[in-house]
């Protein structure tokens, strides 16, 4: 699955993307980050609201490959700034988490 | 040592009496102290027996006899009334009581028609009407007693107290305390006025952190507006405002007060806290302005959403705050009950 | 689907079934955040979340959710079983992540639709 793949499932965008391939095995859902911490399995997508910088903070001590927002939430520049850096992709999407839940599965 | 006294007639008013068995008993219960053995009760009730004198729980309606009326009138008194004591009584003083031990005595010695007045306990204990039921409940405990005959400072008996008539009152009171809880809980006035709208006042205190508690004014509120048939669409505004604010104060505040108030087709929900105030009002009403720290995000709370969504979900908002006097926000809504199709606003 | 449907889809277990017959789900929600579940004015809303607290009850009858799920098979505390029968709202659990949870009930619903089944 590319992340064009991903956004046109989700009629989302991607605002942050690294170079070369993105390999990712799971995907999951939660806004709870100490949660995200504790549970997420690795290379896997993060579908989420939470937009700010601890996120991809999180991501990158859980080795989440991609975080997709949902809802349409505004994405702060130093959120922004962090996942260029860390190298993770960042995507945004209208639909809500269930949802985009749902059409994650349906690609993979 | 009743026996012995079993045959003295006992005159009160002269300067014997205060000698007598009577007297001193009473004398010495209110000078003796209660055994002061811890007392695990619920304050409630310890506030209760100690508010509640005897007068307040003494059967008034008395069965007594004379000292001449046999003894045998005293049994058909105790069958015919289920009743376990007759206080023997002329012209208002207390002479002594006939108990349902001296029937069954008289009954064996087979002097069941003699007069009372010969065999009657004269060794009572008796209680002062004006004394708490605390003391009362010592006594119980003490003497082993079924009842007390109960005396007036003039020494004129007024009544009977048994157990079963402390347990009757306490239990009384206690469910009038706890309809009074719950009505104080709930809403102080809740009914239909005249107009046929609604008034409520109801206030839930908020503890600053406890969030065991949080919310539960909300869910509260919304259960009051369901069970009157409030249109379930301003009713799930005012319960979205009632959560943000109590949420809100639970969060960011050291605590404070949460009213809900119905009156004239209005409702109103009012949050005072004593906290620190808000320095920036308008800045804390944007969407995702928040204080909070992470651990009261990962909780859940803490969006900065509290206050720009009351906003949005009610028709009047009002904020005044002041750094170190605290907070209080008002959110109205216009609100009737009949015809919920005309509801005023759309949402 | 009720409840109950959407537990066995979920390899869940149902905490509080509810009283009477139970709604029919009608939005998935599935979020971590109470604020933003306070946003949603959806009927028949159904919870589901990480959220292992009262407050996921308290939350839910604010907005007339139909019933909460507690996903990742995290232990509720004592107190939410209480709280949701004090509030009438079903609780149920699933061992399954929150994305599963999702996939799962969707794919329930959809069968369903094709069946011709169920709400």
């Amino acid at each position: 699955m590319t992340l064009q793949e991903l956004a046109a499932a989700c009629e989302g965008e991607i605002l942050a993307a690294p170079d070369g391939e993105v390999a990712v095995n799971a995907a999951y859902t939660s806004d709870l980050l100490s949660d995200v911490m504790g549970n997420a399995p690795p290379e896997s997508v993060l579908i989420t609201v939470q937009n700010h910088l601890n996120t991809i903070a999180v991501c990158t001590l859980a080795d989440i490959r991609v975080v997709l927002v949902c809802h349409g939430r505004d994405i702060p520049d130093d959120m922004l700034a962090a996942a260029r850096r860390e190298g993770i992709a960042l995507l945004r999407t209208p639909l809500d988490q269930f949802h985009a839940s749902c059409r994650l599965a349906a690609l993979a | 040592m009743a026996q012995a006294l079993k045959d003295k007639q006992i005159a009160p008013g002269t300067a014997k009496a205060k000698d007598s068995v009577i007297g001193a008993a009473a004398n010495a219960g209110q000078t003796a102290e209660p055994d002061a053995g811890g007392d695990s009760s619920p304050l409630i009730l310890l506030e209760m027996v100690h508010r509640l004198k005897v007068r307040d729980v003494m059967s008034t309606e008395l069965l007594t006899l004379n000292r001449q009326a046999p003894m045998k009138r005293a049994q058909e008194l105790m069958r015919a009334n289920n009743i376990s004591g007759i206080p023997i009584r002329e012209g208002g003083r207390l002479y002594g009581l006939v108990s349902i031990d001296d029937i069954i005595r008289a009954l064996e010695g087979g002097y069941i028609n003699e007069p009372c007045g010969r065999h009657m306990t004269t060794h009572l204990i008796v209680l002062e009407d004006d004394m708490p039921v605390a003391f009362a409940l010592r006594y119980f405990d003490r003497y082993k007693y079924g009842r007390f005959p109960v005396l007036n400072r003039g020494r004129t008996l007024v009544g009977i107290v048994s157990q079963r008539d402390i347990n009757r009152v306490l239990l009384h009171e206690l469910t009038q305390e706890f309809e009074r809880l719950e009505r104080a809980h709930k809403g102080v006035n809740v009914g239909v006025g005249e107009d046929d709208h609604l008034y409520m006042l109801c206030e839930y205190p908020v503890v600053k952190l406890d969030f065991e508690n949080a919310g539960k004014a909300a869910n509260e509120i919304k259960i009051l507006l369901r069970d009157r048939n409030v249109d379930t669409r301003v009713t799930r505004r005012i319960a979205v405002a009632a959560y943000e604010l109590e949420l809100n104060m639970c969060v960011h505040s050291d605590g404070g007060t949460l009213t809900f108030l119905v009156s004239n087709g209005r409702a109103e929900v009012i949050a005072k806290d004593t906290g620190p105030g808000i320095p920036d009002v308008e800045w804390a009403c944007r969407d995702g302005s928040s204080t909070a720290n992470d651990w009261i995000r990962s909780l859940g709370f803490g969006a900065g959403m509290g206050l720009p969504n009351t906003k949005r979900v009610s028709d009047t908002f009002d904020i005044s705050s002041a750094p170190g006097k605290g907070t209080t926000v008002r959110a109205g809504f216009a609100l009737r009950l009949s015809n919920p199709e005309e509801e005023a606003k759309p949402s | 689907m009720t409840i109950i449907d959407v537990v066995k889809a979920l390899d869940g277990t149902i905490c509080y079934a509810g009283q009477g017959p139970g709604r029919h789900l009608g939005y998935v929600m599935a979020s971590d955040l109470m604020s933003d579940v306070l946003l949603v004015d959806a009927d028949d809303m159904l919870l589901v979340t990480s959220l292992a607290s009262d407050q996921a009850l308290r939350t839910a009858q604010i907005v007339g959710a139909m019933g909460v799920v507690v996903a990742n098979g995290k232990p509720l505390p004592s107190t939410m079983v209480d709280v949701a029968r004090s509030l009438g709202i079903p609780l149920a659990t699933s061992p399954l992540s929150k994305y599963d949870c999702c996939v799962r009930i969707h794919k329930a619903r959809m069968a369903e639709k094709q069946c011709g089944a169920g709400a």
